[in-house]
This record gives structure tokens, sequence and C-alpha cells, in this order.
């Protein structure tokens, strides 16, 4: 019996597949099945000598040769008949050597594996996997006492080698604890973590994943601070020009109109751009200036925010998309991984119930839609397509009249000049009109998707994405109008405002600029406050007050919108953004601004909101959020790109005065280098080096996508030879148990006595013959 | 360290700290909250091993476990006899397997023991029933919860025997996205 076969047989059976067949079958079959490795097989009835026949799974009908037909081992069979408790080898006592066989590296022998203990499925996948000798001990999946007693054992075997071996160990093994102290000690002191952790019990992990992404803002946001302040407000204060007269005068100052506005002592502080003078700093040379160092601190943040951002989109798309729809597990994460187990409070555990209840019901619902769809008419198609032609349609008439209004109202501003609330009003415009239309419109889209007869996952993603776009173009369209309105004051030449107006920044258009960015932040502040003041606050008063109301019950508590919450902060951060270049504390108003709306928004989650009926994908939106963020960041930067390349910068103000373009003052420094350095950075912008580079990435990207293609193909085509490796598996377990049970039966009849003596005897291949008989039914 | 304790020993304080994610104090804590469930039962001194085994029922009601669908099924999985009788040292493997820090693939060693309520090591049909009438308190019309198995299995089953093997879980397991957050429990 040489190894005729065993090619074939390991054609279809790899190592995996042996441990998986070791794992699965503890208990369920009456028989054993052939442990697969040849020359491992003294285990099982299926007392195989070492080697398998072939069992080629395309030929199902010729596998008249089983395993267990082979001489030699007949005698053995008896003893599996006889007391039928089949278990794994692995779970017998005193025969994992034969295990270990199979895998490399040492083993730990455990100590007492009873058969029938009910710690058996850990024991099992402990021997018959290949764990690591030196994974730690609490990572491994035994009881209590297995591991102490496995510890007494590594114990005894460090005790065997050289002390300086055993301290380098244990040295070792105090740093990786003092490590995981240090990190718990950090992760513990991340602010807002015990809040966090009730606002998930309460209202889920939705709610909880948006006020990790605030958080998270508020970091991005603090670390900005740090390089402006750093790079742009120290020297800017420090290297100031102390007799230069602050174009301040009295009858100016407005007290809060000018915190408002912008304007007065805010215009001449540290928030805009006028500020900052153009100042060598002593010892410094050409190259060390404020306005490089401005630029220098304004890229750093534009590049670290790009870096941060692409991490967490990219992170977040492998982890979700790329795996999650092609696998499409989404039930099962609903049944297995739905449960919070740290969901204490009876109220909440109530809650989740239905969540997990509704979820289901939603997925099924899905799921009949996507049978509906498939069975709809040509004609029920074509009218649909018509409806949603029209809805489109009426959502571009809706953006197209927000756009137009949003320009009356940048043109429209500044004109009101006496008293204080009209010209407030005035100034404000364009930013109430932005965040109306941006608050408003989004809840329409919500309506206007429900008749579009989508399936609910697909209406939540549209509207998200028409609230997105309608955000990020409302914001682009504003930037737009405000070029178009400078452009025309410097054709004409004639200033927007009255001269009465006497400002020095009258010139200044960066400061006008910064404003407006100004003014949109603090608005989106003060409109947040305003509606949980004025808005969430008292609906819930009427809520519990007149519960009975119809009209009242008709509006009901608020549920906590996460998505919409989300855009706006996404928002907010563009628009911090965008006008970080032309008012650099802008950062650190934003990160106030981003703290008080924490609070904020904590106290109308709290007190003003009932938990969500339906649960929100978490995972997959925030990377949609991220790559939103993405988006607002792009859009800064173009802005940011087109105002410093097209425009020139005022001679009145800002750090740039003294240069006709930002370039300038740049290549001026880059002139004083040392002649390598300065060619190589002339190589780096010029021509001959981008196109190479473009041709690089291209390749580079190529050969991603085509591997990518290539393991997706290798994935399906493992998944089949699985299926056909367990088939094989199945197939092979049936006709070996018809045989045990023909061969039990002929031995009781007492009709076989003759038959075996024959095999034994004979160990040629003539068996086959003799057993295809006997196997025949 | 110092410590007066005269609960443990050091030795095995130190073998718990090695087998376990949790560190001194903790497991401490951990005895003292043992402790509560059972005073009569439990003695406050363990240097010598005692064998207390407290029951099913004083475990399930600790407000860790209390409004959890499969506290039962949690208890027996981590328990010697398969009936809920946890020792000292079976109820800090429970806590430890579902602290934050143990790793996703001993997790989801656990996870599929307690889903498996026949324990014959695989999650068959009924099995994916009862957890999820377990999950939704049997709110779910009877044609919903058979359509939502199906599914299940079918989403999740690789090798084709309409049941989950433990393969077939680790490998669904190890793609889902909340998994390591929803199974912990703290203590």
């Amino acid at each position: 019996m040489a190894t005729r076969g065993s090619g074939n047989f390991m054609r279809l059976v790899s190592d995996d597949s042996n441990a998986s067949t070791l794992t699965e079958d503890f208990g369920n079959h009456q028989e054993e099945l052939p442990s697969t490795l040849p020359g491992e097989q003294e285990q099982l009835p299926s007392t195989l000598p070492g080697e398998q026949e072939q069992l080629p799974s395309a030929l199902p009908g010729e596998q008249e040769q089983l395993p267990s037909t082979l001489p030699g081992e007949q005698e053995q069979l008896p003893s599996a008949l006889s007391g039928e408790q089949e278990q794994l080898p692995s779970t017998l006592p005193g025969e994992q050597e034969q295990l270990p066989s199979t895998l490399p590296g040492e083993q730990e022998q455990l100590p007492s594996a009873l058969p029938g203990c009910h710690r058996g499925l850990e024991e099992e996948l402990y021997f018959s996997r290949k764990w690591d000798p030196n994974l730690p001990l609490k990572n491994l999946p035994l009881s209590m006492q297995e591991k102490r007693k496995t510890r007494e054992q590594r114990q005894q075997s460090r005790h065997i080698i050289d002390c300086c071996e055993s301290w380098r160990r244990s040295q070792q093994h105090m740093r990786k604890r003092l490590r995981e102290q240090v990190a718990r000690v950090i992760w513990g002191l991340q602010p807002w973590s015990k809040t966090m952790h009730k606002i998930e019990g309460k209202f889920g992990v939705g709610v909880k994943s948006y006020f990790t992404f605030l958080r998270y803002l508020i970091y991005l946001n603090l670390l900005h601070c740090l390089f402006i302040g750093g790079l742009a407000l120290a020297p800017a204060l420090l290297f100031r020009d102390k007799n230069k007269p602050s174009g301040l005068t009295a009858n100016e100052s407005r007290g809060a109109l000018d915190l408002l506005l912008g304007t007065g002592f805010v215009e001449h502080s540290p928030v805009f751009y006028g500020f900052y003078t153009p100042v060598s700093i002593p010892h410094g040379g050409l190259c060390l200036n404020t306005p490089l160092l401005f630029l220098a601190g304004m890229a750093a943040v534009l590049m670290l925010s790009a870096v941060m951002e692409l991490r967490r989109t990219v992170i977040g798309y492998k982890h979700t998309w790329l795996l999650g729809n092609r696998y499409n597990l989404h039930m099962c994460y609903k049944v297995f991984c739905g449960w919070d187990f740290c969901i204490q409070d009876p109220n909440s555990a109530r809650l989740k119930h239905r969540l997990i209840r509704n979820d289901i019901r939603l997925e099924l619902q899905e799921e009949s839609f996507h049978q509906r769809v498939s069975q709809r008419t040509f004609r029920q198609r074509l009218q649909l397509y018509f409806l949603r032609g029209i809805l489109n349609f009426l959502v571009l008439t809706l953006l197209a009249g927000s756009f137009s209004l949003i320009y009356f109202a940048t043109h429209i501003s500044n004109k009101e000049k006496e008293g204080w609330i009209l010209p407030l009003l005035y100034e404000y415009l364009p930013s109430i009109s932005i965040t109306v239309v941006n608050v408003l419109l989004p809840h329409l889209f919500r309506r206007i998707a429900a008749f579009e007869d989508y399936s609910l996952t697909w209406q939540v993603n549209i509207t998200l994405v028409r609230s997105i776009f309608l955000k990020l173009a409302t914001l682009g369209m504003f930037l737009l109008f405000l070029h178009q309105k400078d452009l025309t004051f410097v054709k004409t030449n004639q200033p927007p405002e009255p001269p009465a107006k006497l400002n020095s920044s009258k010139n200044c258009w960066e400061n006008e600029f910064g404003k407006e960015m100004y003014k949109l932040v603090v608005f989106d502040f003060l409109a947040g406050g305003l509606n949980a003041v004025l808005l969430e606050y008292p609906r819930k008063l009427l809520v519990e007050k007149y519960p009975s109301c119809s009209l009242v019950k008709a509006i009901g508590k608020q549920s906590f919108l996460i998505p919409f919450h989300v855009l706006d902060l996404v928002y907010s951060q563009t628009v911090t953004w965008v006008g970080l270049f032309y008012s650099p504390l802008l950062v650190h108003i934003s990160v106030i601004k981003l703290l008080l709306v924490f609070y904020i928004k904590k106290f109308v989650l709290f007190h003003c909101c009932v938990p969500a009926q339906r649960s929100f994908r978490g995972s997959q939106s925030s990377v949609l959020f991220h790559f939103t963020l993405l988006l607002g960041l792009l859009i800064a930067v173009v802005t940011l790109s087109f105002n410093v390349t097209m425009r020139t910068s005022s001679q009145d103000c800002g750090p740039f005065v003294n240069y006709s373009s930002i370039f300038n003052m740049t290549s001026s420094c880059v002139g004083t280098l040392p002649s390598p350095v300065q060619r190589t950075i002339h190589y780096f912008t010029s021509e001959a080096f981008a196109l190479p580079l473009i041709l690089a990435e291209i390749v580079v990207l190529t050969s991603f996508v085509s591997q990518g293609r290539a393991n997706r193909k290798a994935i399906e085509r493992l998944k089949e030879m699985l299926i056909m490796c367990s088939a094989d598996k199945r197939y092979l377990v049936k006709k070996h148990s018809a045989w045990l049970r023909t061969l039990k039966s002929s031995v009781s009849a007492g009709t076989c006595e003759d038959a075996r003596p024959t095999a034994l005897k004979d160990p040629s291949g003539f068996q086959p013959l003799l057993l295809r008989s006997v196997s025949t039914p | 360290m110092g410590n007066k304790q005269t609960i443990f020993t050091d030795e095995q304080l130190d073998a718990y700290q090695d087998c376990t994610f949790f560190t001194r104090k903790e497991i401490l804590r951990l005895h003292g909250r043992y402790h509560e469930l059972a005073p009569h039962l439990v003695p406050m001194d363990y240097t010598n091993e005692p064998d207390v085994k407290l029951p099913l029922a004083l475990i399930v009601n600790m407000p860790e476990l209390k409004e959890n669908p499969f506290r039962n099924r949690i208890v027996e999985s981590f328990s010697e006899d398969g009936e809920g009788n946890l020792s000292f040292n079976d109820f800090v493997d429970m806590f430890s397997v579902l602290s934050e820090m143990a790793p996703r693939e001993l997790k989801a060693i656990y996870a599929f023991k307690i889903y498996d309520f026949n324990t014959d090591n695989f999650i068959c049909k009924e099995d994916l029933e009862k957890t999820l009438n377990k999950l939704t308190r049997e709110e779910l019309t009877s044609e919903e919860v058979n359509l939502v198995c199906e599914k299940a299995i079918e989403e999740a089953d690789l090798d084709g025997d309409s049941k989950l093997s433990f393969a077939d879980f680790e490998n669904m397991i190890s793609r889902a996205p909340d998994f390591l957050s929803t199974f912990h429990l703290r203590i």
C-alpha cells in the first residue's frame, strides 16, 4: 500500500481543513472521521494505516476504497464499535501526543482533559489550533485551573534555562505590564468618557458616535491652535512694531456690536489678518520672518488635517464598505452582535430589545422590498422613473432658489448703516439665509425621498447625499458671490459702503473675507444655542404639560437626528478651514464654540429628546462623515489657493504687504539657501518632476487594482473549494457509517467471520473486490 | 507590594494577574463582589483555595448580568459542570474574558459557546431561534423568526452544512465592526 493516491487526496485536503475537521464533528457523528494526514492515523476507527486512497471529489461514484478497508487494522474495528463514546482524539486522555505531530511548535500538555467536560470546546480548539507557545496566558481559552497549571509548567521550564535568559524574560514581562498600565491610564484620561458611556447606554451607539466625532473635532482644532499659536500668533505678538498706531478711533468701538460684527476693537486684534505685519526676526536671516512663519503655520495645519482625515476615511472604508457590502453579513451581525452587554438599566434594556426588533423587521422589509423591485412591471418602472425625475427636478429648483436667496442676501448686506439693530440684521443676512436654508431643506429632502419608493436605507442615504451637497454647495456659492462682490468693487473702484465709515480696512479685502467667515461661525453657534433654548426646551415643556392635546401629540418630542447634527459639525469645521488664513484666531474661537456645543447638545439630548425608534448604522456612516469632512477640506484648500494665486494681496494690511504675491516671498527665501538645495527645490516644482510622478502613481494604482481583483477571484475559488471539501467529508462519513453498519450487522449475524481472516491474510489489492460486494447494498 | 490584605497569597495574586486581564486591585475587588453575593458561603480567606461554588441563581442576579438576555448561557459556559455553578476561578475567568482587554479570538470562542444552546459545538437553526427569541423577548412572529434564521445561516455558513461551525462563526465575527464594543462587561 504505497502512497498511491495520497497525492490526489492532498490536493483536496489542506492543513486548515484538517483543523476544521477535528473541531466540527465532535460528538455529532456516530463514527469517527479519518484523520486525514498520511502517516498519522493511529486513531480512528478509520484506523488507517497511513494513507488515503483516492477520493476525487469529482467522481463520487468511485469511492469504493474507503480508508477503513485497508488491511492491517481490521481487528481494531470492534473496539471502535463497542463503547460508542465517539470522541475526537483531542479529548481522550493520554492521547494528546497524536495531535502535536500535526502541529508545528511545542504544545502544552493539558493535564486533565476529561472527556465530557463542559469546557470541551476550548480545549479542543486549544489543541487543534496552532497556539503560539509564547502567547500570554490571558489569551488562552482555558479554564483558570488549567491556565495556572500551564503557568507552573512554563515557570518550571523557565528554571531550566540559565539565569540570564530568565532575567531577560522577567524584565520583558515587567515592561509589558508597565506598558499595559500606562495605556490604561491614558485611555482613562480621555475627557467625557463617563458621559459617553452614559449616552451609549441610554441612546445607543449611533448617538455616541456623534459625540465621539465632536470630541475628535475638538482635538483637531486644539492641535491647530497649537500650530497657529506657535507659528503665527506668537511671532506677531512678540515682534510687533509697538510704535505703529493701532488705527482705532474712539467713536468706532461699539462694544458688544463689535464682537458680533467683527469691527472695531476686534478688527484690530489678532483675530483678523490685518493685525499681522511683516517683521523680520532679528538674527534670523532673510528666511526667518513672520510672513513665512504665518504661511508655514497655515500650510502645516491644512496638511495635518488632510492626513488625519484621509487616514480615518481609509481605515473606515477598508473595514466597513469593502468587506461589508461584499459579504453582506448584516443579519448575522444583528443577531450575534446586536445586544450590548454593558446595559444595566431595565429601561435601556427594554429600549434595546425594541431597537433590535425594529432593526430586524427593517432588514426583513428590505429583503421583501428587493423582491418586490425585481417583480416590477415595465409600466410601473416607467411611472416610477417619471416620478423620480420630477422629484429630482424639484430638488434642483429648491437648490437654485436657495442659491438665489444667498445671492441677494450677499449683495444687499452692508447697505444699512444707521441704528444698531438694522445694520446687525443686514450684516448677518447672508449667515441667516445660509443657516435657514441648511436647516429647512434637509427636512424637505427627507419628505421628498419618502415618495421616491426606495428601500429605507437608500432613502436615508440619498437624503444624506443631498444634504451634504446642499451644505457644501451653499458655502461654495457664498464664497463665489463674495468674490464677485469684491471684484465689482475693485473694478468700479467704488467702495460698497458709504465713505462715512472710515476704516483702514476699507482697502483690505482679506479682512472683509475674514469677517464674513467670522460672522458665519458666530451665527452658527448662536443659532444652535437659540434653537435649544427657544425651540427644543419649550417643545419638551409643552409635551409634558399638555400630553393630551392632539397637536402636541402630533409634534411629539424630538429624537436626536444624528446625520443632520453631524453635517452641522462638518459645515462649521469647513467654514473654520476656509476662514483660517484670513482670520487666524478662528480655530481658537471654534474650539470654545465646540466645547459649548458639546454641553448644549448634551443638555438637549438628556432633557428634550427621546431615543430613536430605529438604530443608526454608525460604523458605515462614520466613513461618510469623515469623507464629507475631507470634501470640506478640499473646498477650503481650493478657495485658499485661488485667493492666493489669483488675487493680489492688499497693500495696506497683512503680513504680505511687501510682496506682490506670496510666492515672491517664498522665492526670496529659497534664494538664500545653498545652491544644491535650491536646485533640488527647483526640480521638485518643475514639470519634469510632475510628469514622471503622475506616471509612477498610475502604475502603482493599476497594480493595486489588479491585485485586488485577483484576490477577490481567489476568495471566490477558495469558498467553492471549502464547500466541496465539506461535501466530500460528509460523503465520506456517510459511506463509512454505511460500511460500519453492514459490518456490524454481518458480525452479529455471524456471516462474515470468514471474510475477515481472508482480508487479513491477503494484504494485496484483492480487498476492494471483496469489500465491494460487502458494501454494496 | 506592602498590601495588608490577607485574602490571597502574593503568589496567588501573581498567578491571577498573569492569567487574567485584571490587576491586583481589581482581583481583590472582584473577590469582594463574589463575597457579597453570598457572605456566609464565601470565605474571606482564599489562601488555601477553598472549593466554594455559587449557584447560577445568585450570579445572574448581579446588576451587570441582570438585564442580559443571555445571562444563563454566559454563566453556564464558564462553569466547570455546565450547570452554572461558578467557583471564584470561574468567576474571575468570566469577567476577564468579557473585559475590554480580551482579544477578539478569545471572545469569539466564548461567544460561540454562549450562543450554542444545545452544546453540540454547532450553532444550528434551533440555537439561532432561541437566540433570536431571547433577543427580541419573543415579540417576532414565528415566520419572521424563521426567515431571520434562514437568512443568517445562509449568510454565514461557508461549508454548506446549514449550521454554523466554529470556523464559520469566527470568520463572520472577525469582520463584525461592533463585536468588540458590544461583547464586553464592565465590573
